[in-house]
C-alpha cells in the first residue's frame, strides 16, 4: 500500500516516520569496507547504530533472525533512467536546460523492481542523444513515496555528456542536410562541448561585469538569465557532477583533455567500454569510470569491450562501479558483480565495492552510503545466501532503516491486490452498463 | 403573465442569436443565490442586462416582463472554466524550420486572446446554452503557450459584446514539437516554459530601466512572445495525475506566479501539496474511462483502475480540504455528459452546493471576474438559468436561460439548420 | 597462469588420434548419476566409457581432472549466434528475410563460421546452439550448431532442426511493454479489438491456406501427377506435414499459446513453444498435449505491471513442477542477451524455486531431447558424442572458470578476441 506523507521542512535529510529499530542477528555481515562479521547490525533513526558479534537491541526493536543469512550495504546504480517520463530531449545538441527532476515519476514499477533486486540508491540521468544532455540527480528507492521524498538529499547534482555513436545519430540522417543536427563525426562532438563551454564561460563573464557594475552603482542591464549555460557554470565552478557516457578510448582521452582545459573535472566515464586502454590516464585526471560486467556487440563502439574492463581498472587503481542502464539489469547487479570473480579475478570485496563503495564515492554520497559502517544510512540487504551468488537472492531491503522490501510480504499481498483489481474491474463494469457515451 | 405586445412580436421575428435585454421579473422562484443562502421563494429583477434587485420581497418594476416561477429554481448562469466553445476548431501550431531552442520561441502564440477569435454562431453555444451555461472561459490552443483566455457570455451577433474580460490567464500546454526540433520531450516542454518566464522577468525589469534612464544603454528587443505571457495575470499548468500536480507546483514556485491547475484527476491523492500551495484547480468532467472495444486480454494495472475510480470524487476532496476548484468541459459539447458527470462527482462524494459553486462563483473567483459573474446579486450581469429541479438532475428541464439578460428558451429539440426555425407560435 | 597450462596442455599432446581418459573428477552425467572420483574415456569423438575408476587404455592420453567437474557441454536451444555480429549494423545481420512465408530459409546458410560470438560463447561451455530466423510469420529453420568447425558444414549438428512460426496474435493499436514486437510488421494495427480480432483473423486463414497448399502439394508429388511443378517453398513442409521436423512456435500470451496449440492439433503437426512467458498460465493444456516449451531468458522483465517481481524467475519451476518439458534459451542475438551467459539464466531459476539439477538439465538434456538431438548429445553417457566442460565449480556460479572443453572428442580453443585484449591491455605500461 502506497501512503504519501505530507511535505514538511525537508533538506535536513529528514528520516520518514518514526520507524522502531531494526536487529538483525546472527548474519554474516558483509561491511565492504571493514571485512565481513559474524554477529548482529542495529538499525535506529535512519542510521547504522551498531555491528557487532553481540549487540543489544533496544526497546521495542523488531528482531530479525539473520541464521544463514547475508547482510550487504545497499546497492547503488550508477546509471539508471527508471523512474522518468521522458529520457532524452535530443532536438538540439546541448539540452543542459531540461532537468530530470521535472519529469520523475516515483509511481515507476521500476522502482519497486529494482528495490526487490537490491537497488537502494539509483543516478538518474539523462539520455545519451546529445553531446551535452540534461541535468541528474540522485535517488533513493524509497517506495511508496512522492518524487520528492526519494531525492536524496544533499547529494550533489549532476549534468549529462554523451560522446560517440549515439550523440552523432541524428546528424546523419535521415532527412536532407539542413535539417540534420549537429554533430555527425567525433569531431564535431568535441565542437560541441567547446564551443558550450566557450559561451557559459562567457556568460558567466557576463554575468560577473554586470554584478560589478552594480555594485558600483552603474546603470546596468541585467543579463538575461540562460537556462542552457548555468549548469555549466556550475560545472566550471565544480558545483556539478559531469558523467559522461563514452566508449572509444580515443573519445575519452579527448574529454579528458578538453576538461583539463577548461578547467573543470569528469566525475564518471559511463560505460567507457575502452577505458581498460587507457587507464594511466583516467587516473591521473581522477575520473571514475562506470561500466557493464560483461554487455558488448550492440554497437560497433563496443567492438572491443571486455568483461575484464573492470578488473584491469581496478587494478590501476581506478574507481570504478558496475552500472545497469537498464530497468531488467538493474535487479540484478549483484550477479553482475560477481561476474568479475570471474573475468579477471576481482575479490569478494572489491566485486561488492563495484555496487556499493565504489559508485557512492563516484555520487560524493560516500559518507552517507555504500558500506555498513555505524553512523551511515540504515541503507541494508537481508540475503538469503551470499548476494554474489547466483543462488542466492534478496529478502529484505531498508532504506533509512525504514523497511521498503520484503519478499514474504510482497508474496502474501498477491491475493488481496488480485481480488482488489477483479473488485474494480466489477464495479467499473457495472457503471459503464449504464452510459450512453 | 403581462406582454408588451408589439416588443413581443418584433422579438420574435428577429434571429435568436441576439434579443434585446428587456426587463423581466421572475417571480415565486426559489433562488439559488450561491453567495448566499437559497431563497425559498423570491424574486430576481432583471434590467438592462444586470440583475436590479433580487430578494423575498421585490416589487416588479413597471413594464417588465413578469415571469412566473412557481415550482421552478433559479440559478446563476452556468461558466466553463476552459473551454473551446465559440472558437474555430483547434489550429496547429504554425509551421517554421525546427526551433533551435527556447530562444526560437516555439510552439508560442501566448500574445493571441481568444476573443479576437470568437465565433458567435457556432452551434455548440446554443445547444450549451440551453442547457443552463451562460459563459465560457475560452482559450486559444495548439501551442505550449496557447494565448489568453476571455470570459465570454454565450450569445450575442458580434464577439466583442460577448467578451466580458478579455485577459485573464495564459493556457499553457506540455506538448512537444512532434520530433521537429526544440522542444521533443516533456523535459524540454518545462524547462522552455521556465526559461521563457524567466525572459519574460527579466524583459520587463529591462524595459524598466531602460525607459527610466535610457541614455547608454543598449535597448531591450521587443518581443511579443514575452509581451503575452506578461499580460495575463495567471498561468493555466496541465496537471491530471498526482506526479503531475507535483510536477507543476514546484515549476510554479520557480515561475513565481498566480498558477491554476487543470485536469486535477488525481487531485484526490495529491490533497496535501494543493492544500499547502493553496492552487486552485480545473476539474476536468471528462472522466477516465476505459477504452471501448478494448482487448479483454489485456492486464489493465491496478494504478490505472484505481486512477479511473477516484477521478470522480477528486472535486469532493478538494471541496473538503478548502482549495478552490471549478468544473471544466474539456472538449466535452453534450450537456447531458456534462452533467452526468457531475452527478458522478456529487455521489462520490461531491456537497450538491459545491458542485453549484464549481460551476458558477468559483470559477468567477478564479478568473477574477467574481465581481461581476457567478452569483445572482444585485448589480452582477443577468446571466441566469431557470428550470424546473435540480440543474443537474437527469429529468430536470431548463425553462429559460438568461445571458446579460437577453432570454433564450430552449428547443425541444435540436433546431434543423437555421436560427429562424425557431418555434416562434408561443 | 594455472587454467592457461591446463589449456595449452592437452591442445599440444593432441594428434590424429584423439582419444584421451579424463580422470579424478567429479563426473555430473545428467543422466541421473554424479560420479566422485569419476573418469570418461572418449575416443574417435565419442564417450567410450564413463565410471569410476577407468583404466587408461594403452596410447591413451590422460588429463588429470582432480578438483575438477565434468558436464556434458552445454546447450543454448534459442539464440542467433552466427546470424548476427552487431546489433546496430545492419549489413552483419541476417534473421530476417522479406516475406511471411519462407520455409525454404535455412539458418546454416547464414551462420558465419567467423563470428566472434562463437569463441566467445563457447569460452563459458556453450558447446551447441540452436540459431534461428526471425520474422512476422514463417521466417525459416532453426539449425543446431557446434560452436567449433572449420566450415559451416562442420559445424551443423542439425540443418533444418524446426520450422521457426511467429504465432499470429491480436494487437491492438502500437502496443508498447516488453514484449517483443514481430520484426517487419511495419503497418500499424487497428485501434479497436474487434479491427484487430479481423486483421488476426485473416492472417491465421493465411496461415491455414498456406498449410492446405502445402498438403495438396504433397499428395500431388506423391501421385506424381502430371502437372506438378516443384516449389521450393512448398517443398520444405512436407517434413512438417509428415511430423518430422517440428514447428518452433514462438508464442508470447496466454492466447497466443492456447491458438498454438489448438493449431497443431488441427494441423496435425509437431509444435515446440518458444519463449511462451505466459506458458506458466497453460500448463495443463501444455502437458496434455505433450508440447515442450524452450523458455525465453528468465533475466527479463515481467509482462505486465501489476504482475509479481520475480514472475519470470519463477516460470521454469512452476513448468517443472506441472511437468511440462522445457528448456531455456537465451535468444542471444539481436535482443542483446550475450549466449554466454546461458547458466546465470538457469541459475536465477534455482534462486526462486527450481532444484538445482533440473536447472542444469534446462540447459544441457532436456535442450538435447526437445531438439531430437538427445540420442547423440545432452548427457555423458557410452555411446552419445564427446562435448564435455570441464570447470572448477558449479557453472551456475559467476565465478566458475571453464578449464577446458571438448566438441566431438576435440578439444576447444577457450581463447577469443577479449582475453587477448585483456591480455594486451593488463600489462601497458
Amino acid at each position: 500500500m502506497k501512503v504519501l506523507l505530507l511535505l514538511a521542512a525537508l533538506g535536513n535529510g529528514a528520516v520518514f516516520g518514526a520507524d522502531a529499530p531494526v536487529l538483525i542477528q546472527n548474519a554474516t555481515i558483509l561491511t565492504v569496507t571493514n571485512g565481513t562479521v559474524k554477529g548482529s547490525i542495529l538499525l535506529e533513526n535512519g542510521k547504522i547504530a551498531a555491528i557487532g558479534e553481540r549487540v543489544a537491541a533496544p526497546a521495542g526493536s523488531t528482531i530479525v533472525d539473520g541464521s544463514g543469512k547475508y547482510v550487504m550495504p545497499g546497492i547503488i546504480d550508477c546509471h539508471s533512467h527508471i523512474m522518468v517520463d521522458a529520457i532524452n530531449e535530443g532536438s538540439v545538441s546541448v539540452s543542459s536546460m531540461v532537468q530530470m527532476s521535472d519529469v520523475l515519476d516515483p509511481e515507476d514499477i521500476a522502482i519497486y523492481r529494482a528495490l526487490a533486486g537490491g537497488v537502494t540508491t539509483a543516478n538518474i540521468l539523462h539520455g545519451s542523444a546529445n553531446p551535452i544532455g540534461g541535468q541528474t540527480l540522485v535517488m533513493k528507492m524509497r517506495w511508496g513515496r512522492n518524487a520528492e521524498e526519494m531525492k536524496l538529499e544533499g547529494a550533489m547534482p549532476g549534468i549529462k555528456f554523451a560522446l560517440g555513436e549515439n550523440p552523432k545519430r541524428r546528424g546523419n540522417g535521415p532527412g536532407n542536410p539542413g535539417a540534420l543536427r549537429y554533430p555527425a563525426t567525433r569531431m564535431g562532438v568535441e565542437d560541441v562541448i567547446r564551443e558550450a563551454f566557450t559561451e557559459a564561460k562567457a556568460y558567466k563573464a557576463k554575468w560577473d561585469d554586470y554584478k560589478a557594475k552594480t555594485a558600483r552603482g552603474e546603470p546596468a542591464l541585467p543579463p538575461a538569465r540562460d537556462l542552457k549555460l548555468e549548469p555549466l557554470v556550475e560545472v566550471l565552478e565544480g558545483k556539478r557532477l559531469v558523467h559522461a557516457h563514452c566508449y572509444r578510448q580515443d573519445e575519452i582521452l579527448m574529454l579528458l583533455r578538453v576538461a583539463d582545459e577548461f578547467g573543470f573535472k569528469i566525475r564518471t566515464l559511463q560505460h567507457a567500454l575502452e577505458a581498460y586502454k587507457v587507464a594511466p590516464e583516467i587516473l591521473a585526471h581522477g575520473a571514475g569510470v562506470s561500466t557493464f560486467a560483461d554487455w558488448w556487440a550492440y554497437k560497433i563502439e563496443a567492438e572491443d569491450a571486455i568483461p575484464y574492463n573492470a578488473a584491469i581498472l581496478t587494478r590501476k587503481g581506478v574507481v570504478v562501479s558496475l552500472n545497469s542502464d537498464d530497468p531488467e539489469l538493474i535487479r540484478h547487479l549483484d550477479k553482475e558483480a560477481a561476474k568479475t570473480l570471474k573475468y579477471g579475478g576481482l575479490s569478494e570485496t572489491e566485486a561488492l565495492s563495484l555496487i556499493t563503495i565504489n559508485p557512492a564515492k563516484q555520487l560524493m554520497i560516500d559518507k552517507r552510503v555504500g558500506s555498513l559502517e555505524v553512523g551511515k544510512d540504515a541503507d541494508v540487504l537481508l540475503y538469503d545466501g551470499h548476494p554474489l551468488s547466483n543462488l542466492s537472492k534478496v529478502l529484505k531491503v531498508w532504506i533509512d532503516g525504514h523497511e521498503y522490501f520484503d519478499r514474504d510480504q510482497d508474496i502474501e499481498g498477491r491475493p488481496k491486490k488480485e481480488a482488489e483489481k477483479k473488485a474494480l474491474e466489477k464495479k467499473a463494469a457495472g457503471a459503464r452498463g449504464g452510459e450512453t457515451e | 403573465m403581462t406582454l408588451k405586445a408589439p416588443a413581443l412580436m418584433i422579438m420574435m421575428a428577429l434571429p435568436v442569436v441576439a434579443q434585446t435585454p428587456g426587463s423581466y421579473v421572475l417571480q415565486n422562484a426559489r433562488v439559488v443565490r450561491v453567495s448566499g443562502p437559497v431563497i425559498e421563494r423570491g424574486t430576481v429583477v432583471i434590467r438592462d442586462g444586470l440583475i436590479d434587485a433580487v430578494g423575498e420581497n421585490v416589487a416588479a418594476p413597471a413594464g417588465a416582463w413578469v415571469i412566473d416561477c412557481q415550482g421552478l429554481t433559479v440559478y446563476p448562469g452556468l461558466i466553463d472554466a476552459l473551454s473551446r466553445w465559440g472558437l474555430p476548431s483547434e489550429s496547429e501550431g504554425r509551421g517554421g524550420p525546427p526551433a533551435r531552442g527556447p530562444e526560437d520561441r516555439p510552439l508560442n502564440a501566448s500574445w493571441t486572446k481568444a476573443a479576437d477569435q470568437i465565433v458567435p454562431t457556432d452551434r455548440v453555444i446554443q445547444r450549451v446554452r440551453d442547457a443552463g451555461f451562460t459563459t465560457a472561459v475560452v482559450f486559444p490552443n495548439g501551442n505550449i503557450f496557447s494565448g489568453q483566455g476571455s470570459v465570454i457570455d454565450l450569445a450575442g451577433d458580434r464577439a466583442g459584446r460577448m467578451v466580458v474580460a478579455d485577459s485573464v490567464g495564459q493556457y499553457v500546454t506540455l506538448r512537444t514539437s512532434g520530433g521537429r526540433g526544440f522542444p521533443a520531450s516533456l523535459l524540454g516542454s518545462i524547462a522552455y516554459v521556465r526559461q521563457i518566464y524567466l525572459d519574460a522577468d527579466n524583459y520587463q525589469a529591462a524595459k524598466a530601466i531602460y525607459e527610466k534612464h535610457p541614455q547608454g544603454l543598449p535597448r531591450p528587443a521587443y518581443d511579443r512572445a514575452l509581451e503575452g505571457v506578461l499580460a495575463a495575470p495567471l498561468v493555466l499548468l496541465p496537471a491530471e495525475q498526482e506526479i503531475e500536480i507535483a510536477r507543476m507546483l514546484t515549476l510554479a514556485r520557480d515561475l513565481k506566479r498566480k498558477v491554476v491547475l487543470y485536469g486535477g484527476h488525481e487531485a484526490g491523492r495529491g490533497i496535501d501539496l494543493l492544500k499547502q500551495a493553496q492552487t486552485p484547480v480545473l476539474v476536468s468532467l471528462k472522466f477516465p474511462v476505459k477504452p471501448r472495444d478494448a482487448d479483454p486480454a489485456e492486464e489493465e494495472p491496478l494504478r490505472v483502475l484505481e486512477f479511473r475510480d477516484k477521478a470522480p470524487s477528486a472535486a469532493g476532496a478538494l471541496a473538503q480540504a478548502g482549495v478552490k476548484f471549478a468544473f471544466y468541459s474539456d472538449g466535452v459539447t453534450n450537456p447531458k455528459d456534462l452533467f452526468r458527470a457531475v452527478r458522478k462527482a456529487v455521489e462520490a462524494g461531491l456537497k450538491a452546493d459545491d458542485a453549484t459553486r464549481a460551476m458558477t462563483l468559483a470559477p468567477a473567483e478564479i478568473y477574477g471576474v467574481a465581481d461581476r459573474l457567478g452569483s445572482i446579486e444585485k448589480g452582477k450581469i443577468a446571466n441566469l438559468v431557470v428550470a424546473d429541479g435540480d440543474l443537474f438532475a437527469e429529468k430536470t428541464k431548463v425553462k429559460y436561460t438568461f445571458v446579460d439578460g437577453a432570454k433564450f428558451e430552449p428547443l425541444a429539440e435540436e433546431p434543423a439548420q437555421r436560427p429562424a426555425a425557431r418555434n416562434s407560435a408561443r | 597462469m594455472k587454467a592457461l597450462l591446463i589449456l595449452l596442455l592437452p591442445l599440444g599432446l593432441f594428434a590424429a588420434d584423439d582419444s584421451f581418459l579424463l580422470r579424478g573428477a567429479t563426473v555430473h552425467t545428467m543422466n541421473g548419476t554424479e560420479i566422485e572420483n569419476g573418469s570418461v574415456l572418449v575416443r574417435g569423438g565419442k564417450i567410450a566409457g564413463v565410471g569410476k575408476n577407468l583404466a587408461a587404455p594403452k596410447d591413451t592420453k590422460v588429463i588429470d581432472g582432480k578438483g575438477l567437474h565434468v558436464y556434458p557441454g552445454m546447450i543454448d536451444a534459442a539464440t542467433e549466434v552466427g546470424l548476427v555480429e552487431v546489433n546496430s549494423l545492419r549489413e552483419t545481420n541476417d534473421t530476417t528475410e522479406i516475406g511471411r512465408f519462407n520455409p525454404q530459409l535455412v539458418a546454416l546458410t547464414a551462420v558465419n563460421p567467423s563470428s566472434e560470438h562463437i569463441p566467445v560463447t563457447r569460452a563459458n561451455g556453450i558447446t551447441t546452439v540452436a540459431t534461428m530466423p526471425q520474422g512476422p510469420l514463417i521466417s525459416g529453420q532453426v539449425s543446431l550448431i557446434h560452436l567449433d568447425g572449420w566450415t559451416t558444414e562442420e559445424m551443423g549438428v542439425s540443418r533444418t532442426a524446426a520450422l521457426h512460426l511467429r504465432m499470429p496474435f491480436v494487437q491492438v493499436g502500437g502496443r508498447g511493454g516488453p514484449e517483443r514486437e514481430p520484426p517487419g510488421s511495419g503497418a500499424s494495427s487497428p485501434d479497436t479489438f474487434t479491427g484487430a480480432r479481423q486483421t488476426f483473423e485473416k492472417q491465421m486463414a493465411e496461415l491455414n491456406e498456406f498449410f492446405e497448399s502445402a498438403r495438396r502439394y504433397k499428395q500431388a508429388k506423391e501421385a506424381h501427377a502430371a502437372e506438378f511443378k516443384v516449389d521450393l517453398k512448398l517443398e520444405a513442409m512436407i517434413p512438417v506435414l509428415d511430423q518430422k521436423e517440428p514447428i518452433l512456435v514462438t508464442a508470447i500470451r496466454e492466447r497466443e499459446i492456447r491458438d498454438a496449440l489448438a493449431f497443431a492439433d488441427k494441423q496435425k503437426v509437431k509444435i515446440i513453444l518458444c519463449e511462451a512467458p505466459e506458458a506458466y498460465k497453460v500448463t495443463k493444456e501444455i502437458k496434455a498435449h505433450n508440447v515442450p516449451v524452450i523458455l525465453g531468458p528468465t533475466l527479463e522483465l515481467p509482462l505486465d505491471e501489476d504482475d509479481p517481481y520475480d514472475r519470470t524467475y519463477t516460470t521454469p519451476a512452476d513448468l517443472q513442477k506441472a511437468g511440462v518439458r522445457f528448456a531455456i534459451g537465451t535468444f542471444a542475438g539481436t535482443a542483446n542477451l550475450s549466449s554466454r551467459n546461458l547458466p546465470y539464466q538457469a541459475a536465477q531459476a534455482v534462486a526462486f524455486g527450481l532444484p538445482h539439477d533440473e536447472a542444469l538439465r534446462a540447459i544441457t538434456k532436456n535442450a538435447a531431447e526437445i531438439w531430437g538431438i538427445g540420442d547423440r548429445l545432452g548427457t555423458i553417457e557410452e555411446g552419445k558424442w564427446a562435448d564435455l566442460m570441464v570447470t572448477d565449480g558449479d557453472p551456475l556460479e559467476a565465478k566458475t572458470q571453464v578449464r577446458l572443453l571438448f566438441i566431438k572428442g576435440k578439444p576447444v580453443d577457450l581463447d577469443n578476441r577479449q582475453k587477448q585484449l585483456y591480455e594486451k591491455y593488463r600489462n601497458r605500461p
